[in-house]
């Protein structure tokens, strides 16, 4: 409203809010075609931004907290439960931060609205057909986080990671643990009968293990990689809410936390990963990325987890990985039956999601879904643990 | 099939012989046409615009404001999200172009703004460009040109603001409003200063059930939208293009009148021939469309140009007046077009409804003669006199049914009554000639040329009753618009003096205004400082004196002023409880002034209690004054300032500032933009405001002008058009008093007297005819869409102006039938007269 203004404050009145699809509608125009720099723009060159290298010390708990001159990073969660009725449910917390600009070009001090860093959170319940997704969105800059005057963010002592209120908490007060030893962990979306989230305690019952070489996890034959190190010990306990419905919950959950700034290579498409939680009190992490690897084949790669927490490395002629059978998933053909060898160890898996329906129709879409294991010879069960596959 | 071929082509035939009256009748229908899809087309673009508008609500969207009224910040926000709110804060404000525009910009948050649709971004990549810099504006192509940008080149542009700064790079998005900017929050923040401040925090409509505390909940639904505001300026251009419609039919009603006359004759020889009457009724019926077609197609070209002429005006009048955006290029849907055809089509059906019955009854053996015609003339004058008569009553009865209302009410019984004035004028004119034509013939027994003249007019006037009657409309409109514009110039000239009690307008960052008043008190040169300030509150109560309490939530303004001595004895006021020194007393100790059209709009007077929400919860105020306010669409309360800034936690406005004797405003400009680095927009020159309000004043009323002018001038072609028609009939009639001994200099003078007689008729018809629409302009039409009444004004000036117009316009038209006259060898008329 443009009053005369006859000594009024003439305060602009615009009452006009902006509907999000004028402004996607003008995105799209300019967004590039994505295939160019890999799954969700994680091959764009990392000009400018810190590498993850070999030997990079790792210190706990700061290397908890986030890498700002990092371009992606993620403290990613998901769990193998069961309710009281002994039915199996899956879900997943994971917070995202990509770095917008390169340290070099950050304004210094940064704007109120500075969004220098991009975090992302993405949240899923499922049971049975049942799989409900959730993701949030939050803006900020480089600086040490505070729940107070950040959307969302990471601080180190005490261990905090959130966006709005989806959070993972350390409730780690005694020194001489690890802050990841025991977390809380809570997420909730939708209202009335359409709400879903969960509030679970976590308790590592193993140390946490660094992949590759000291926590450098190659990606590619030509030596690109990130620092990767994961906590896949916990027990679980809480509650889970699902179509309004609360259910008591106990089972396994594996954090993953991973900081790069090139994650794939120009010529890689995507990845299958697994976190598996054999029976046998074993965890086997293990990946194919598609493209990237010696001649132009597939970059294979994972870890051998003892109980008591002893890594060792795969090399790439160590483990086998076959897809056995496609479904149609959200108009993709995606595997969701596998076959995984470890020949050394004489490990012949067949990795099975009960459920192919997993797909994550966020922005950023993926297959995220738990899956069974079971001994190729004599269909035993084997463990239990979460697939993921991007870049389909 | 054959035989309808011959008969259309035998009867357009006619037009070939008389070229002038074909000219004529698409004449009509070309500018009845062009007026009418003109205001139609401005009506589509706007209402295509207020829809973009709104769909920037899309869906509605709840706001949340502070319930201690202070102002929401970044902080708010983030605790508001942490709660688990899915809240997302809006940054609003205005900036300059270098041409002088004001954009109005608009900071989100796209990363937590509702919407169904992902957000695409989130993976990085380009789209990115949106929320980090040097960010994209996003705005609508039409915008581009009030940054001085063509369209095609504006993307990625980065246009230069009057403050120096610049947008960032452009991007166009043809779904945004008009003038409307949309970028990034902190792009936004950087561009207008604001530092962590937010204009509004939204939530998707519903989707909390209950306001957080500390928190006030503002649902979508009672946010005022800019159609509503709006459309009582469109119905009166509407009503506008209705009038020349009108009267652009009228001329084709003449012209087609006057083809059928010409053509009795034939249609008996076709009649005779054999033709049935039913195929010559539907081939003059055929006719009739195709003439139609060939003058509503070149009417709905010329209104589309007429348009896009008068866009750019309408559209300042609507930012100015209402604040709603209206792009300044034609947006026109496809019912448009078959609207406008169809209007112009069914108009040319009535007007030419007449024609068609006259044909279908006509006698095969009648002999054709005008005579037996004009016979029955007399009894047209009393049924016109009659209709005149209802016409004038349901004016009346308008009017006294208005005057039980609630003023504010009735703008389309307003203009029902305006209507019904006109139609009762204009039946009337026909009898009122005829009878002073009578009365003037019985009076002029001594003077044969003299009665021979009254007797010849009165035999012309059916042909030129219409015309007349079209003069009538127009010049009537003409002058109740004329003087209702100007009386309103007057009193809103006078208004803005008045309110204008301070010299200097300055508008410091709200951070400094503590600093800034306190070094001006400190100076020679000013002589009273006036600080406002301003505030967004709700209605919540009115409680008339003495009676029960009623509950309300009105939207209203609240506006701080200093009752100083210099601004007391000039600001006006319409109402006061015990005087005007009371009244200001009275603001002075915490009471409330109300404007005008909350006055008439909640039907409040002084001595009335409002009760307001306020951040501390409820305030009470009496109203003590009631005072004009031409410069708000909406309802306003007035407090002091120290009222308002304590107890509603205003901040602070603009300041004026009355400078001493003797001192002028340049030397304070300059020192207090040094010392305080202000940027030129925080200091307005008191001359500035004035001429930016005259400036949005004329605006507003140009529309209303061009219309009326082009009005008129339709009018004038309806008359010429008639006589033009008449103008070889008329030469056979003067060929006998020639050969009598008349000079033709006296012929001459005689024909253009008998015109500009009864054109001077229908313009004093026309004089009290204007005044009554005048005081319905002011008293009910003007109350219901701006909220203000203006006293009524009657400019002697353009009642003369009236006259002169009316018989200036006879006088044109009779004088090319008279060129003709006088030059037409006398021996040529008595050859016309021997071939009949």
């Amino acid at each position: 409203m443009r009053r005369f203004p006859i000594g009024t404050a003439n305060g602009p009145r615009l009452g006009a809010l902006l509907a999000l699809l004028a402004l996607l509608a003008g995105c799209a125009e300019e967004s590039p075609p994505a295939t160019s720099q890999g799954f969700a723009g994680l091959g764009a060159e990392a000009n400018g931004f810190a590498q993850a290298a070999p030997d990079t010390p790792l210190r706990f708990p700061e290397d908890h907290g986030p890498h700002p001159d990092h371009r992606l990073e993620w403290w990613y969660l998901t769990a193998n439960l069961e309710d009281a009725e002994g039915e199996p449910m899956g879900l997943q917390w994971t917070l995202f931060r990509q770095a917008q600009r390169p340290p070099g070009e950050r304004e210094a001090p940064p704007g109120p609205w500075a969004a220098d860093q991009l975090w992302m959170a993405h949240m899923a319940v499922s049971r049975g057909e049942l799989h409900r997704v959730a993701e949030r969105f939050a803006r900020g800059d480089s600086r040490e986080a505070s729940p107070e005057r950040d959307q969302a963010g990471v601080t180190v002592r005490p261990f905090r990671a959130w966006l709005d209120d989806w959070t993972m908490e350390s409730r780690v007060a005694a020194p001489g643990h690890d802050a990841l030893d025991r977390l809380t962990v809570h997420a909730l979306a939708g209202t009335g009968e359409d709400a879903f989230g969960y509030r679970l305690d976590l308790v590592a019952q193993g140390p946490l293990v660094r992949h590759g070489k000291a926590g450098f996890s190659q990606k590619s034959a030509d030596g690109q990689g990130s620092i990767y190190v994961s906590q896949p010990f916990y027990e679980v306990a809480g509650e889970v809410i699902l179509a309004g419905e609360p259910h008591t919950v106990s089972g396994r959950a594996w954090l993953d936390r991973e900081w790069s700034s090139q994650l794939l290579g120009p010529d890689q498409s995507g990845w299958d990963w697994f976190s598996l939680h054999l029976a046998d009190g074993h965890k086997l992490m293990a990946f194919r990325l598609r493209g990237g690897g010696e001649a132009g084949g597939d970059y294979l790669s994972g870890t051998w987890i003892t109980p008591a927490g002893d890594a060792t490395p795969l090399e790439p002629d160590d483990l086998r990985l076959t897809p056995l059978e496609r479904r149609p998933v959200a108009g993709r053909e995606m595997p969701i039956r596998w076959r995984l060898e470890l020949p050394r160890r004489g490990l012949d898996l067949i990795v099975a999601a009960p459920h192919a329906e997993r797909w994550m129709p966020t922005t950023v879409s993926y297959w995220e879904g738990a899956v069974r294991v079971i001994d190729r010879d004599d269909g035993a069960p084997r463990g239990v643990g979460y697939l993921e596959m991007t870049g389909y | 099939m054959r035989l309808i071929l011959i008969a259309l082509v035998t009867l357009l035939g006619h037009y070939r012989r008389h070229p002038g009256q074909l000219a004529m009748l698409l004449l009509g229908l070309w500018v009845a046409g062009a007026l009418w899809s003109g205001v139609q087309a401005i009506n589509a673009s706007a209402r295509e615009s207020y829809a973009r508008a709104e769909a920037l609500f899309t869906g509605g969207l709840d706001r949340l404001e502070r319930r201690d009224g202070e102002a929401l910040t970044r902080a708010d926000f983030v605790a508001l999200r942490r709660a688990g709110l899915p809240v997302s804060p809006l940054l609003e404000g205005e900036v300059v172009t270098v041409q002088g525009e004001r954009l109005t910009v608009i900071g989100i948050d796209p990363l937590t703004l509702p919407g169904d649709s992902a957000f695409a971004t989130a993976g990085g990549g380009a789209p990115s460009v949106f929320f980090t810099p040097p960010w994209r504006t996003r705005l609508a192509p039409e915008s581009a040109a009030r940054l001085g940008l063509e369209a095609a080149s504006a993307t990625g542009a980065t246009p230069a603001l009057a403050s120096g700064r610049t947008l960032p790079p452009l991007a166009l998005a043809p779904s945004l409003p008009p003038g409307t900017l949309v970028m990034d929050i902190a792009a936004a923040a950087r561009l207008l200063g604001r530092g962590d401040g937010i204009s509004r925090l939204v939530v998707e409509a519903d989707a909390l059930e209950a306001a957080p505390a500390g928190y006030r909940l503002l649902r979508a639904a009672t946010l005022a939208d800019p159609g509503e505001l709006t459309a009582s300026f469109h119905l009166n251009l509407t009503a506008l293009a209705q009038l020349a419609l009108i009267v652009g039919l009228f001329i084709v009603q003449a012209a087609l009148g006057l083809a059928l006359e010409q053509r009795l004759g034939l249609l008996r020889t076709l009649r005779a021939l054999g033709v049935p009457g039913r195929t010559l009724v539907g081939v003059l019926a055929l006719e009739l469309v195709l003439l139609g077609l060939a003058g509503a197609l070149a009417g709905i070209a010329s209104g589309v140009w007429l348009a896009r002429a008068l866009l750019p005006d309408v559209a300042a009048t609507l930012q100015s007046l209402y604040g709603a955006s209206v792009g300044t290029r034609l947006a026109l849907p496809w019912h448009y077009w078959l609207g406008g055809l169809g209007v112009t089509l069914g108009g040319l059906a009535i007007a030419g409804s007449g024609t068609l019955w006259r044909a279908a009854r006509l006698g095969v053996l009648e002999l054709g003669q005008a005579q037996a015609w004009r016979a029955g003339f007399q009894r047209q004058l009393r049924g016109q006199a009659v209709a005149g008569g209802l016409a004038a009553l349901l004016a009346l009865a308008t009017g006294v049914w208005l005057a039980t209302r609630p003023p504010g009410e009735g703008l389309i019984a307003g203009f029902v009554m305006i209507a019904a004035l006109l139609l009762a004028g204009a039946l009337w004119l026909a009898p009122l000639l005829a009878a002073g034509l009578a009365w003037l013939g019985r009076r002029a027994r001594r003077r044969p040329l003299t009665q021979w003249a009254l007797a010849d007019l009165e035999l012309q006037l059916p042909r030129l009753s219409l015309a007349m009657m079209a003069l009538a409309i127009a010049l009537s409109a003409n002058l109740g618009v004329g003087s209702m514009v100007g009386g309103f110039r007057l009193t809103f000239l006078d208004w803005l003096d008045q309110r204008l009690a301070a010299d200097l307008y300055l508008r410091p960052p709200a951070e400094r205004v503590d600093a800034v008043q306190a070094w001006l008190e400190g100076r020679d040169a000013v002589a009273e400082l006036l600080p406002t300030a301003e505030a967004e509150s709700t209605l919540l109560e009115l409680a008339p004196r003495g009676g029960a309490p009623q509950s309300l939530g009105l939207p209203v303004t609240l506006f701080g002023i200093t009752p100083g001595e210099h601004l007391t004895p000039r600001w006006p006021l319409l109402e006061t409880r015990e005087g005007r020194d009371a009244a200001w007393a009275a603001l002075a100790s915490g009471e409330a002034f109300i404007n005008e059209q909350l006055a008439l709009g909640q039907g409040l007077a002084p001595g009335d209690r409002l009760v307001l929400q306020a951040p501390g919860g409820r305030e009470r105020v009496t109203v003590a004054a009631v005072y004009p306010d031409y410069g708000a669409p909406r309802g306003e309360v007035l407090l002091s300032t120290a009222r308002l800034r304590e107890r509603f936690a205003a901040p602070p406005g603009s300041i004026g500032i009355v400078l001493a004797e003797g001192h002028a405003a340049a030397p304070l400009t300059r020192a207090l933009t040094a010392r305080f680095a202000l940027d030129e927009e925080a200091l307005i020159d008191q001359r500035q405001v004035k001429a930016l309000a005259t400036g949005i004043f004329e605006r507003t009323f140009a529309i209303t002008r061009a219309l009326n002018a082009l009005t008129l001038a339709v009018a004038a072609l309806a008359l010429l058009a008639s006589l033009l028609a008449q103008a070889r009939e008329r030469r056979r009639r003067l060929a006998p008093l020639w050969a009598l001994g008349v000079p033709r200099r006296t012929l001459v003078g005689l024909q253009l007297a008998q015109l500009g007689g009864a054109a001077l008729v229908t313009g004093l018809l026309a004089v009290p005819l204007g005044i009554a629409i005048t005081a319905c302009l002011v008293a009910v039409i003007n109350v219901a869409a701006f909220g203000w009444r203006l006293p009524l004004h009657v400019f002697p000036g353009e009642i003369a102006l009236t006259l002169a117009t009316a018989v200036a316009v006879a006088l044109l038209a009779a004088a090319l039938p008279a060129l003709t006259l006088w030059r037409t060898p006398p021996r040529e008329l008595l050859a016309e007269e021997e071939t009949t």
